[in-house]
């Protein structure tokens, strides 16, 4: 992500939700807008991996004059056992706003949005991880109450760690922090 | 998307007895006709890994058939093609700079095997060093370029050293990916071919380049040192299995690559770069489905800058075989892991190799003599229940066999834990802490285990409670004290790697200098309590000694009495005690260092929320109950001690019954309290501050928190006189109508007038000890 621009918005947004019937339409830019920003590219079914799965966790910021795609958030919301105690995990695989239209606040409204949707369907927390040099989304997430729990030594193909973060929404089973110590 | 309307190609022609061909072109067709594009159909085995495995056919990034318009599929550069002395300098200087590009982590396939002179050597495989040769026709052999000798004997002294490289990681604790890759696309890196054939193919080029007259000299000798590196290398791995040897001849190879490598540098200049002699087409060749990915090209200053730090680990290495008591080793060990930049995975992987291999420690100790020399600098110093005179008796009623029994139940419980602290230190820095956390769960179910052996132990040794002035203490519990400290000390390290590894956002740290202050504070107590232990054993050793009984467990006790007692302990004992005595001062003394560092930088980050400085961020998803709960996670299953509750925790942090001015003058108080003992510490002879053999890295480390403490102190002057500025600013501005009534001012209403920054880690003193940097504004 880069700094922001001083691109003036179209006038107001249009947020809407992905659903499959979109597909021709929208997965095209929505390829073209994530893979911009990878130095590998995803294979198709990586998108339709979380797009048929979760396309109610995937939302999409449009161009009001022409319907195109400025902005997108895809998630999954799975249960996660591999350790105790098992949890029911939002993970935010990806999210890109078109560089012209960075600095107004559309991928904060994008993840707001697929927070919203993730808690309603009763998440216990929301992960994922960020290359440490992206400054602009640590703090974007980081200012959404997001905390860094682990750092991933040379997570990604380019040899840069990776911050993993978190924003637990619901206190873990059995967790009792609140506990006055005996 | 594809044009499916061209008539379909025949179908292949498979003929082989046993198979019946079926033709289910027109099925499948029908098939999915029932789907709509971008439909799934999905089984639960088809995972996220699967589908990013997944390629996509004419796609360039990910299908290794596609060829641009023109473009050949094969490399075709002539390995039998003329070459000037200066291009095999230039060749030798690039594939130097793969290779290292290959110890920082990135695949062979990215680095030396993208160079044609490597993969005509490699393929097809070869199984003698006669073979291992650029064009295996011997009649375009002989028509070889004048000096092409001298790059082949290079090319095999270099791969064979990979090869050794690649099996010295795969036999130690290591991530595949992440730390390095020891994929070697079924390239098999010249190991059915002998070392000394190979260290003997180097010195024959050596020779034959000396005696070559039509090359210059500058040229000639710039490949020989890289032919002589190439010999040093194989002969540093050959070396580092002799974990018996003197130490210091195990440096010499070390020391040899270390001045040839400053050689190197300097004739670097005089070699001509051959691009074209390397070509990421090679990858199609190799095992693998990923199509070419760009080769990883390091500059060469930054690879003679890693190749002089590599070698430089590698002298300092070997002295971890200098054994002196394990607390040196563990300290050792930690500091020369915690350099910056961390020593590559292949030094990372030798001292694991030289730690502990084949159930021997260090080369030449077994887990029970390291073991038991820990307990007894730690906990059981001259203690009957570490005697290995208890071996020696047969009859199981006896309690000496007792206690021989059961102290090996303890060793085979603890020693994989044990060894472990180590072994995690060897990771990269983020697993470190990753792992630690997880470590800690073992010791804390460990601490458990091992207070049932005490438990048993007590009444064997008919041990009595200790009763002091401030009441009874209880039993000596010293191997559950053992495990305490140990496990008190680990937790330390995850939240200090946590400063480390920058995991803390600058409102947290108030929190977590709070956290670590409780936890060094824990320790010290816990030191308090062991030296009282060691000191009741003094005495009773001493008594012992007086009353010239038999060193029996039964007979040595006399009830936790002190009784005055002269010396009559020998000279082995009295040191053995001493040294135990100096162990508990030295851990207090550094945990008392860390106690009021830390409670100093709590109040210091407290007094800065409170003006404004370090800001929460305000969003209706943070909760701060729920971020405290991820925050300690790791700490939250810990029996003892205990994770303080949330309100506890936030009260101590926040104390909001503490004004900004007191805050600061308690934490300039602590941070002054933390220098001096930095500075005491800094004097610490090497053998009391138990860093014998890694004395220099220890002391600098200190030293750096010695300035960390420094800085802390201005910090906190800094916002002492601002803070009272812009108190007085605030007075007489807004004096009119306050004054008389006394309305409060609050904190967040004042502006300092300071800028605040954070450094982020290696930009301060010590990465442990983030100060925050204050500035006047104007």
């Amino acid at each position: 992500m880069e700094a922001a621009r001083a691109t003036q918005l179209p006038g107001e947004l249009r947020y809407i939700q992905y659903e499959h019937a979109l597909e021709e339409t929208y997965l095209p830019a929505i390829r073209a807008l994530i893979s911009k920003d990878l130095s590998e590219p995803y294979s198709i079914y990586v998108y339709r991996y979380f797009l048929y799965q979760w396309a109610h966790l995937c939302y999409m910021a449009l161009n009001p004059a022409d319907n195109s795609l400025i902005g997108v958030i895809i998630c999954k919301l799975e249960h996660h056992a591999s350790h105790s105690p098992p949890t029911y995990r939002g993970y935010i695989a990806m999210l890109a706003v078109s560089s012209a239209y960075r600095g107004h606040g559309i991928a904060t409204a994008l993840v707001k949005m697929a927070i919203d949707a993730m808690a309603e369907r009763n998440a216990d927390e929301i992960v994922l991880e960020t290359e440490e040099t992206n400054l602009p989304a640590m703090r974007l997430y980081e200012r959404l109450g997001f905390l860094r729990s682990k750092k991933l030594h040379r997570y990604y193909l380019n040899g840069n760690s990776a911050y993993r973060l978190v924003l637990l929404l619901k206190s873990s089973a059995g967790s009792d922090v609140n506990r006055q110590p005996t | 998307m594809q044009n499916f309307d061209v008539p379909a190609p025949p179908p292949p022609n498979v003929s082989h007895p046993g198979v019946v061909v079926t033709d289910i072109t027109d099925k499948f067709a029908s098939a999915v006709k029932t789907l709509s594009p971008g439909e799934l159909v999905k089984d639960d085995h088809f995972t996220l890994f699967e589908s990013v495995s997944a390629l996509e056919i004419m796609d360039p990034k990910m299908d290794s058939g596609v060829l641009s318009e023109g473009e050949s599929l094969d490399e075709e550069y002539d390995v039998s093609r003329l070459l000037l002395p200066e291009e095999i300098l230039g060749i030798i200087d690039q594939l130097l700079c793969l290779e290292m590009a290959w110890h920082l982590g990135y695949p062979l396939s990215q680095t030396l095997l993208t160079s044609v002179y490597v993969e005509s050597l490699m393929n097809p495989r070869p199984t003698s060093i006669d073979e291992a040769n650029f064009t295996r026709d011997p009649e375009i052999c002989e028509k070889q370029p004048v000096l092409l000798f001298v790059l082949r004997a290079y090319c095999l002294g270099m791969l064979k050293s990979c090869y050794l490289v690649n099996q010295l990681v795969k036999d130690e604790l290591y991530y595949e990916e992440e730390d390095f890759v020891t994929n070697t696309y079924d390239r098999t890196l010249l190991n059915d071919i002998p070392e000394a054939s190979i260290i003997g193919l180097l010195q024959k080029a050596r020779s034959d380049l000396r005696a070559a007259g039509n090359v210059s000299k500058d040229i000639s000798a710039a490949l020989d040192l890289r032919l002589e590196l190439r010999i040093a290398f194989m002969r540093a791995i050959d070396l580092s299995t002799l974990r018996q040897a003197n130490p210091d001849s195990l440096k010499m190879p070390w020391i040899q690559m270390r001045g040839l490598m400053e050689h190197i540098e300097k004739n670097h200049a005089l070699g001509k770069s051959v691009p074209e002699a390397f070509s990421t087409k090679l990858q199609r060749r190799l095992a693998s489905t990923m199509p070419p990915r760009p080769i990883v090209q390091l500059s060469f200053e930054e690879c003679y800058g890693h190749f002089r730090r590599l070698f430089q680990d590698g002298i300092e290495v070997t002295d971890v075989l200098k054994y002196s008591e394990p607390q040196s080793l563990l300290t050792f060990v930690s500091t020369f892991q915690a350099k910056k930049p961390q020593p590559l995975v292949f030094i990372r992987t030798l001292l694991q190799s030289l730690l502990f291999k084949e159930m021997v420690v260090l080369g030449s100790y077994s887990i029970r003599q390291i073991l038991d020399h820990d307990l007894s600098l730690t906990v059981l110093p001259c203690s009957p229940q570490i005697d290995p005179a208890n071996d020696n008796i047969e009859v199981p009623s006896d309690p000496r066999h007792q206690t021989a029994a059961q102290m090996e139940i303890f060793r085979q419980r603890v020693a994989e834990s044990y060894l472990d602290i180590f072994r995690i230190f060897c990771q990269n820095r983020c697993r470190v802490r990753r792992t630690l956390c997880h470590s800690i769960q073992e010791w804390d179910m460990l601490q458990a285990d091992v207070e049932e052996i005490d438990n048993l132990l007590q009444i064997n040794l008919d041990e009595k409670p200790l009763h002091t002035e401030r009441g009874e203490i209880g039993y000596a519990l010293p191997l559950s004290s053992w495990a305490y400290l140990y496990k008190l000390r680990q937790m330390e390290w995850i939240v200090q790697l946590g400063f480390e590894l920058e995991v803390y956002q600058p409102d947290e740290l108030a929190g977590m200098y709070w956290y670590l202050n409780y936890l060094a504070k824990t320790r010290a107590q816990h030191g308090d309590r062991i030296k009282m232990f060691n000191a009741r054993s003094l005495d009773m050793a001493r008594n012992r000694a007086n009353h010239r009984h038999p060193a029996t467990p039964n007979s040595s006790n006399n009830g936790g009495k002190k009784t005055a007692a002269t010396a009559t302990l020998s000279a082995a004992q009295e040191r053995e005690f001493a040294q135990s005595k100096s162990y508990i001062r030295a851990t207090m003394l550094d945990a008392a260092c860390t106690w009021e560092f830390a409670d100093g930088l709590c109040c210091l980050y407290t007094a800065l929320g409170r003006v404004g400085l370090v800001g929460p961020s305000s969003s209706s998803y943070r909760n701060d109950l729920l971020r405290y709960e991820i925050r300690t996670k790791p700490f939250a299953a810990i029996g003892l001690p205990q994770r303080p509750a949330f309100d506890a925790f936030a009260r101590a942090t926040d104390q909001p019954d503490t004004s900004v001015p007191e805050l600061l003058r308690y934490a300039a108080g602590a941070v002054a309290g933390a220098r001096k003992g930095y500075e005491a510490l800094a004097k610490t002879p090497d053998a009391q501050a138990f860093c014998v053999g890694a004395h220099e890295r220890w002391v600098g480390g200190v030293r750096d928190c010695l300035r960390a403490a420094i800085a802390a102190g201005v910090a906190v002057s800094t916002l002492q006189g601002a803070y009272e500025k812009a108190l007085d600013g605030a007075a007489v501005g807004g004096g009119g109508e306050g004054e008389g009534e006394g309305r409060k001012i609050e904190d967040s209403e004042l502006d300092v007038k300071l800028k605040m920054e954070i450094p982020p880690p290696g930009k301060g003193y010590h990465d442990w000890w983030v100060v925050p940097k204050l500035t006047p504004l104007p």
